[in-house]
């Protein structure tokens, strides 16, 4: 079952969108911040850069998970310093799956992805926390918005 | 020889790289130096993997990524307790970035995008009549060689990136009829006027040093005065002025050289 539905609040500035945590779905989360971003005065290096970091929160969420029914939400709220993307699952201690062979390949290749993904996003964007808690994780990144 | 020369790149192991990193920071060997590059060539091709949409191939991408990881090996300093990936990605990822941003990529890709939504049209076109029904986008995906969000960005959005409106009105600021950009960019001759020719006015924008992008948005879709522009960007009104001529010869340079 599917699940995405995109609202805009006016009054905030706040666009909202829940995915499937699968990786077929992390391409339109991506294209949901490229609509919300083209209202922005980014460049277009800045939006890649943007969506690329939340495709790689949403990516590291889809690693995660051993259960077929976890989802993603992804939450942008614009004001006016700065874009705030908070991408958050709900992957429980209990639900979370052994790295996969792929996974484990490239760790022994020297690439740790988990750690390498959080590195990546804090070059992309300007500020990355990430909190884990025995229910979900939430990834939150902000990008200073151009004046 | 000893053992360790004898193993191929791809069986060493960590504590083998730490081992090589020491030696190769005292002896600067070339032969250490590319071991080294081979067996972290994996990181590189993980990393530029990462910016394969932008529309550049892979394989300039690894290119460009080893450069930075050479850098990166020739500065490491193992003794640190840092682990390489994590001291390289930086390195390695800067370099990528900063080979899209001097390819004036962002004037390009947009046009990418632009072509392939006329691509992905066509196909439309074609499959609709082919098929008697409206396609689906894995089926125009498939037709014309691309994947499912390529197309769907191509169709739905490839008016996404904002078209400044060259009749974006700017207050003249001796009151008198209020000029708009084509007139003041086309100002030098007239049969630039055409709309064909300012399609580009969105990314060459995007070429302009920070500066200069500001003063022009400032002066011409904010509606601001040289004076209040100079009193933002904390500089003298002939320094705006000469900002923006200097913005403006830009502009038009880069529009009308195809």
């Amino acid at each position: 079952m599917t699940d995405t539905q995109i609202s805009a609040d006016p009054c905030t500035e706040t666009v909202q969108l829940t995915i499937p945590c699968r990786a077929e779905y992390v391409g339109v989360a991506r294209l949901t911040i490229l609509g919300v971003t083209g209202r922005i005065p980014f460049s277009y290096d800045e939006v890649e850069d943007i969506r690329l970091a939340v495709g790689e929160a949403c990516t590291h969420a889809v690693e995660r998970t051993g259960t077929d029914t976890a989802t993603i939400r992804i939450t942008s709220t614009l004001d006016t310093v700065a874009l705030t993307i908070e991408v958050t699952d709900n992957i429980a201690e209990a639900d979370k799956a052994a790295p996969s062979e792929e996974a484990r390949l490239l760790e022994e290749a020297g690439v740790d992805q988990a750690g390498l993904g959080a590195l990546l996003m804090e070059i992309l964007v300007d500020e990355v926390k990430i909190d884990t808690s025995p229910t979900g994780t939430t990834v939150l990144l902000t990008k200073y918005t151009p004046k | 020889m000893t053992p360790t020369t004898q193993k191929k790149a791809q069986d060493w192991t960590q504590d083998d790289a730490e081992t090589l990193f020491a030696r190769y920071a005292r002896s600067h060997e070339t032969q250490m130096r590319d071991r080294l590059v081979a067996m972290h060539q994996n990181l590189v091709r993980y990393l530029a993997g990462k910016f394969v949409n932008r529309g550049e191939p892979l394989e300039d991408l690894i290119q460009v990524g080893t450069i930075g990881l050479i850098n990166a090996i020739d500065r490491f300093d193992s003794g640190r307790g840092t682990k390489f990936s994590t001291y390289a990605t930086p390195t390695i990822v800067g370099e990528i970035r900063r080979y899209f941003r001097d390819k004036a990529w962002s004037l390009k890709v947009p046009r990418r995008l632009q072509e392939l939504n006329q691509t992905a049209s066509k196909a439309q076109e074609a499959l609709s009549s082919k098929l008697g029904r409206p396609p689906t986008i894995q089926e125009v995906a498939q037709r014309i060689g691309a994947t499912e969000e390529e197309t769907l960005e191509a169709i739905e959005l490839g008016n996404a990136y904002d078209t400044v409106s060259l009749d974006s009105k700017m207050m003249h600021d001796s009151d008198s009829s209020p000029l708009s950009l084509a007139e003041f960019v086309g100002a030098e001759d007239k049969s630039l006027l055409s709309l064909e020719a300012f399609g580009d006015l969105d990314y060459a924008l995007e070429a302009l040093d920070p500066r200069e992008r500001a003063i022009i948005i400032h002066r011409f879709f904010k509606d601001m005065s040289q004076a209040e522009v100079a009193k933002q960007l904390n500089i003298s009104q002939m320094h705006v002025s000469r900002l923006q001529n200097r913005a403006l010869s830009q502009l038009r340079r880069l529009m009308v050289s195809e």
